[in-house]
């Protein structure tokens, strides 16, 4: 019996040190308030890692004691993961987030108000990303670059195939595609590259005919894909892309990468961000340019989807003064200006230059700004639209009519 | 006197008795104690939170709003939900079905091969066993990618017709099969060891004289082996059942959140993307509550017959 009580007293004591080594464990983890956490998405890591370490590097030498924790999210998963960290704390102290997520996040207050004008040139911010940042009259996200989309395209395949002007309406674009075919038998090849499901390139060709995602009228969203204008510029689209793409029609434009399917020379041309050109292998970064990406009437640039980024703190940081200096940083004028020698769009119009990628911003749209968008996004209620229309499942009427149908009840959720 | 000691002894004999009739209860306290922090606390907050309106708003203030069983109704009148169940139940049967029958014929295989043949295929078995799901679930990726896939290239090569870009996640059919296929391939290893540890039990006299009165192998299988497998089989198919039901990674990482639609959801992806995609974290969680309770039904089956194997030892 005495033995009995030993072994029941050692698993009491047994538990009782586990609970404490838990406890005294997060006390140790709070205690450290000299380290900022910073997400950025993997388009920094890939793009300009250098830029991160420069920041950093300054920021540390201001902040003498100060560690910039860096860590690259994916743009699948980092909202999921970000909603956790609100609820459970430690969460980071500046998050990067897509100019189309910003609605949701600041109409719930998750964010802390930033003072505008101590940010460079905050008074000539790029006015889509700016106001993608705003709420209620205050500023919650400081523009970090935007970026148009362009044609990254082989010159030598071009030549080879007779092709001496480069292509100024997309019906030139597809019989331009006819003869890069014809000299490039492989199968699997495509003239241009385009992801099936890629919605930025398809809501381009729906804005290039007139059409639109969804208004509001009165306080209520209404759908226009299935509008006649939009359903003629989703019937172009379906003939450009199946005169042209060899892609799958079920598949998003970042599984494979284009640059992946173009650096294997199985892509004489891809639609994408202008800093596509980084990654186009070896062999072809001397036979490789851009150009901007016409649209059906000649003379007249494809209206391309403005994408951008802004910066964020979350409420729930700990060292909102260090997080929004550390901002400051990394969105002062010189680092705006390494943002665009890398390809990008600046986040101020006083630094605009000329090259294509910003010649193709030109004519642009944006989606609907609701605070429910971001669902619309990630329910893949387009992506599904583009791959019933494409794989012939549905005709593009009735696929645009259920996907607008469909947008309009998520839009007007409370 | 010899009174008053008598009482004395008993009740120092009772105390004692109290003492010993204590100790279990004090031995299984902390298990109590632990079990129901890690469970109980959690299935609590649970179904609290099932009872709220606890979006992103009510998530920064850590502060939910209680709507009662508005969360259950909007659940239970919503088409998604019953479609979603429907696919999934046809899907568990599949998977389960399918793991069981190879399960078995792959676990007959091992009684049959020589040694060395056997080290070599369970050697396999716990190689897959060992794969971690993310990167099983990649390399499955890889194989059937559309353009520079493995598997199109040897369909293609073999002739078993023209699979050069041939789109193997263009239907739900088609990605739940794909899923299936990683999923039994994955549970293999479990089923085949554990049958073929089962079928060891199996006397051998019992098998030979059957064969000597002119037994046929299946006749065998069906009315001597089949019967002393059957707790091991039931209790096999229920935690299959458990599993698959209930499966998350394989289909979610296989398939990619880009092609995911409310068409191809099954239940764990249901959750997922209504409670956490879209923010509605107290609609997750009467999801939750209400997949424990179809899971937990599920389970019956098998608690009962633990216990009556427990009676039984």
């Amino acid at each position: 019996m005495k033995r009995r009580s030993i072994v029941a007293l050692s698993i009491v004591a047994v538990t009782v040190a586990a609970v404490m080594a838990a406890t005294s464990g997060a006390a140790n983890k709070s205690a450290n308030a000299n380290s900022i956490t910073v997400w950025l998405q993997i388009d920094a890591q890939s793009g300009w890692p250098d830029l991160v370490a420069s920041t950093n590097q300054k920021f540390q030498s201001d902040h003498p004691g100060t560690t910039v924790n860096v860590q690259y999210q994916n743009w699948g998963d980092h909202l999921q993961k970000f909603d956790a960290t609100l609820a459970g704390g430690s969460g980071p102290d500046v998050i990067e987030m897509g100019n189309t997520e910003m609605t949701k996040y600041m109409a719930a207050g998750a964010f802390a108000p930033l003072d505008r004008s101590s940010f460079d040139n905050s008074a000539s911010w790029l006015k889509g990303l700016a106001a993608s940042g705003a709420y209620g009259g205050k500023t919650y996200g400081v523009p970090y670059y935007a970026g148009s989309r362009v044609v990254t395209y082989r010159t030598d395949l071009f030549k080879k195939a007779g092709i001496s002007k480069l292509p100024a309406t997309t019906a030139a674009y597809m019989a331009d595609a006819k003869k890069l075919f014809a000299k490039n038998p492989k199968k699997g090849f495509s003239p241009m590259y385009i992801a099936g499901t890629d919605w930025y390139v398809a809501m381009s060709f729906v804005f290039d005919y007139g059409g639109g995602i969804a208004t509001q009228i009165s306080g209520k969203w209404k759908g226009l894909l299935s509008s006649p204008k939009s359903v003629a510029g989703l019937n172009a689209y379906k003939s450009f892309y199946l005169a042209t793409s060899r892609a799958s029609k079920t598949t998003d434009e970042t599984h494979p990468n284009p640059y992946d399917v173009y650096a294997q020379s199985q892509a004489a041309s891809m639609i994408g961000p202008s800093w596509f050109s980084c990654c186009v292998g070896k062999a072809n970064t001397g036979r490789t340019a851009q150009f901007v990406m016409p649209g059906h009437v000649k003379g007249q640039a494809i209206p391309g989807f403005l994408g951008g980024s802004d910066l964020a703190v979350p409420v729930t940081s700990s060292s909102k003064a260090l997080a929004s200096d550390w901002i400051k940083d990394f969105t002062s004028t010189s680092a705006e200006k390494t943002l665009q020698a890398k390809g990008n769009i600046p986040n101020a119009t006083n630094l605009l230059g000329s090259s294509v990628n910003e010649r193709a911003a030109a004519r642009s749209w944006f989606v609907p700004t609701a605070k429910h968008w971001v669902d619309v996004e990630n329910g893949n209620i387009l992506r599904n639209m583009l791959a019933q229309i494409l794989t012939g499942k549905l005709s593009v009427k009735q696929a645009a009519a259920s996907a607008s149908d469909n947008i309009a009840s998520v839009l007007n959720q409370p | 006197m010899a009174a008053a000691a008598e009482t004395t002894l008993h009740r120092s004999r009772r105390r004692r008795r109290f003492w010993a009739g204590a100790v279990p209860y004090g031995l299984i306290l902390p298990v109590v104690v632990v079990v129901s922090l890690i469970l109980g606390y959690p299935l609590y907050w649970l179904v609290k939170l099932s009872t709220q309106q606890y979006g992103l708003f009510e998530l920064i203030r850590h502060e939910g709003i209680s709507v009662g069983s508005r969360n259950y109704s909007s659940v239970l009148h919503d088409s998604i939900f019953w479609h979603t169940l429907l696919r999934t139940v046809v899907f568990t049967v599949a998977n389960v079905t399918l793991t069981m029958v190879f399960g078995m014929l792959l676990a007959l295989l091992l009684v049959r091969v020589s040694a060395p043949v056997r080290v070599l295929l369970s050697s396999g078995l716990v190689l897959v066993w060992s794969m971690p799901v993310v990167v099983a679930v990649q390399i499955f990726y890889w194989m059937t990618n559309f353009q520079n896939g493995v598997v199109n290239y040897v369909l293609t090569e073999l002739h078993v017709g023209d699979f050069s870009q041939h789109d193997w996640y263009a239907t739900t059919f088609s990605q739940l099969s794909l899923v299936t296929v990683l999923i039994v391939w994955g549970a293999l290893p479990f089923v085949v060891i554990t049958l073929y540890a089962g079928l060891a039990q199996v006397p051998r006299d019992l098998v030979e004289a059957a064969e000597v009165d002119g037994a046929r192998a299946w006749r065998v299988f069906a009315d001597i082996t089949l019967p002393i497998l059957r707790p091991i089989l039931l209790i096999l198919t229920s935690l299959s059942i458990i599993w698959d039901f209930g499966v998350f990674t394989q289909p979610y990482l296989l398939i990619g959140q880009s092609k995911i639609t409310s068409g191809n959801y099954l239940m764990s992806i249901y959750l997922f993307e209504e409670g956490y995609f879209k923010s509605d974290f107290g609609r997750g969680a009467a999801i939750s509550i209400l997949m424990l309770l179809m899971v937990a039904v599920l389970s019956v089956v098998y608690v009962r017959r633990m216990v009556q194997i427990g009676d039984e030892a």
